[in-house]
């Protein structure tokens, strides 16, 4: 896309931003992070963190930004007008594979089909998994912002036990607000960036060309961060939702005598 | 006469800078963990230089920090576990094993008061118990694999409850949230000495031989020039037979340059015998590993591991440190291990 065309339509976003900022004392001077969204219900992490704090207890202070469409708001990734967002991630893969300098560092709402027999339709599937939504941000980030995007992950799966643990109607309502009036779909939020579903959407599309190294796709899905932001989670009380997570996160093992983390327990509490 | 001497003696110390100044160089990251010494027996004995390579060691505070290292080619050879460098070559990173830096070193640990329960060489003990673990951790990867060996269903038998860290899951053990936990060195000696804990097994008695911290290297650095890195495995085969023949030496050594316990070492090392500080690359024991994190359901995809693992430069080196001492018994028995295990 033309980025001067993209600059147009990220004017015309901001002037739609939905949530500002998490109203915490002392963030109110700090730059706030753009992050933008897919007008939809598969956004709806986006949208709980802002409402109810989660963005602020991660000390960060964030811009909503609302995209119509994924291919706008990932060319307003590219030029920088917003700093992270919430796409599409057949959209995202696929500008990936083209070259765009983007890392996945979540996941988000992915559509399930309601008929329990449709998961046997592979086409079918794949279609729906390509219309979930994971949250990226520019590959070119400086490593000193790594602490703010681990904080971004970890307010997404705060949002993500705020949904889980909400009464059905509430849920119902939140997801309603992103569907304009529309039937709310089906939908399965994961806030886990998880590689190797993102390799079965991306061989599925045929993304791997020949040239590519093997690890093209790895250097793009950013499992670090969302395995940091998971283990700040440590530092809170633990629940149903986050052993969930913590069962499904491939993380890579810490070894050291320095290494000391919370107590991880169903019981709640930390001991140290 | 005084001032020939001097002479004489700067020369040969310009000499020698040069000589190092031209050795080829590897970049070596570690994580601090007692089994990793070999590294600093072979430095501090000069067994690098007099193989000619000039190693740098770097330590890391956590296992991802320094694959990302490794990844990013700051690194010549990474020692990170076998979990991790296996992790980032399923998903298509270029690393190669080619040596090996410990073998064994995982504990179960539990309360005194319960160790009777969990006594026996029978792994059916486990049965109905809730086992504390770090989650990919080699222990948890170990035990599992022990248990499928062993016919236990430990998926339907056993309740594994993931903890953050090993100091997390001493906790839970002492707190009796679980009924065991699974830790590696120096961690279970450290519940030992501070936790009142006891060690109930150690994962040797129901797996002998099993890889824990493996050496990789980029793949394309190992095949640009192998040289460096066979130097590199001479000098750690000599580090070995220092170890297994200098046993109070080598725990001074490993002391003071890991900043562990001396007792912890001494103990870990030599009187308990939990794990071998050994160099080889342990093929078969990696494919086994990886085998097991698969029938964990950790990675959803097989992935031909075998094609990242060279024992060639390990043979080289120690064929060549036979040729020169073909007597040694230390050489020899660690042919014969290299036999066994690749």
């Amino acid at each position: 896309m033309n980025p001067e065309f993209a600059q147009i339509i990220v004017a015309a976003a901001v002037a739609a931003i939905m949530v500002l900022a998490d109203a915490v004392p002392g963030l109110a001077a700090q730059t706030p992070l753009r992050l933008g969204y897919l007008d939809h219900p598969g956004s709806a992490l986006c949208i709980v963190a802002a409402a109810h704090g989660h963005f602020g207890e991660e000390g960060l202070r964030v811009k909503l930004v609302r995209f119509t469409d994924s291919a706008s708001g990932l060319a307003a990734l590219e030029t920088g007008a917003i700093d992270a967002g919430a796409f599409s991630v057949g959209t995202a893969l696929t500008e990936i594979a083209h070259g765009k300098q983007l890392r996945i560092i979540a996941g988000g709402g992915t559509p399930t089909a309601s008929d329990p027999l449709a998961d046997l339709d592979e086409t079918a599937q794949q279609k729906l998994d390509r219309a979930g939504i994971v949250v990226l941000v520019p590959a070119n980030r400086p490593a000193a912002e790594k602490g703010v995007i681990i904080g971004l992950t970890a307010a997404l799966i705060r949002a993500h036990r705020t949904l889980r643990q909400q009464p059905a109607p509430a849920r119902r309502a939140t997801l309603r607000k992103l569907s304009h009036g529309e039937a709310i779909p089906d939908l399965s939020f994961d806030p886990n960036p998880d590689y190797w579903r993102m390799l079965r959407i991306w061989q599925g599309l045929g993304l791997q060309y020949a040239a590519m190294p093997r690890d093209f796709l790895a250097n793009h899905v950013y499992e670090e961060i969302y395995c940091d932001a998971l283990d700040r989670q440590l530092l809170g009380p633990m629940d149903t939702v986050l052993h969930d997570l913590f069962s499904k996160a491939v993380c890579t093992p810490n070894c050291c005598p320095a290494n000391s983390g919370r107590l991880f327990t169903l019981q709640g509490g930390s001991t140290q | 006469m005084r001032r020939i001497i001097a002479a004489l003696l700067l020369s040969t110390v310009m000499a020698s800078a040069a000589v190092a100044a031209d050795l080829p160089k590897l970049r070596v990251g570690y994580v601090p963990e007692p089994a990793h010494g070999l590294y600093f027996v072979a430095k501090e004995k000069g067994y690098f230089k007099e193989e000619g390579v000039d190693v740098e060691l770097f330590q890391f505070a956590s296992v991802s920090e320094g694959m990302a290292a490794l990844k990013a080619e700051k690194l010549d050879v990474g020692t990170f576990g076998t979990t991790a460098p296996l992790l980032f070559i399923s998903k298509g990173s270029d690393f190669t094993f080619f040596g090996g830096m410990m073998i064994g070193g995982q504990a179960i640990v539990a309360r005194p008061d319960r160790l009777a329960e969990l006594a026996g060489k029978d792994l059916k003990v486990f049965k109905g118990k809730k086992i504390g673990l770090v989650k990919l951790s080699t222990g948890d990867v170990i035990f599992k694999g022990a248990l499928k060996k062993a016919g236990i269903d430990w998926k339907k038998d056993i309740t594994f409850t993931e903890f953050g860290s090993a100091a997390a899951v001493s906790e839970a053990v002492k707190k009796g949230a679980v009924d065991a936990g699974l830790l590696w060195p120096p961690h279970f000696s450290l519940a030992e000495k501070n936790s009142g804990l006891k060690v109930a097994h150690y994962l040797e008695e129901f797996y002998p031989k099993y890889t824990c911290c493996r050496i990789v290297a980029p793949t394309a650095r190992l095949n640009a020039d192998r040289e460096p890195y066979r130097r590199f495995l001479t000098a750690l085969i000599r580090a070995y037979r220092f170890y297994k023949t200098n046993p109070e030496e080598t725990v001074q050594i490993y002391t003071k340059s890991l900043k562990i316990d001396e007792d912890i070492v001494r103990n870990e090392t030599y009187v308990n015998k939990v794990a071998e500080s050994n160099p080889d690359p342990l093929r078969k024991g990696i494919l086994d590993f990886w085998q097991h994190i698969r029938d964990a359901g950790y990675i959803p995809q097989d992935y031909p591991i075998d094609k990242y693992i060279n024992t060639d430069i390990y043979k080289q080196a120690l064929d060549a440190v036979i040729k020169k001492n073909p007597k040694d018994k230390v050489y020899q028995d660690m042919l014969a291990f290299y036999k066994k295990h690749n």
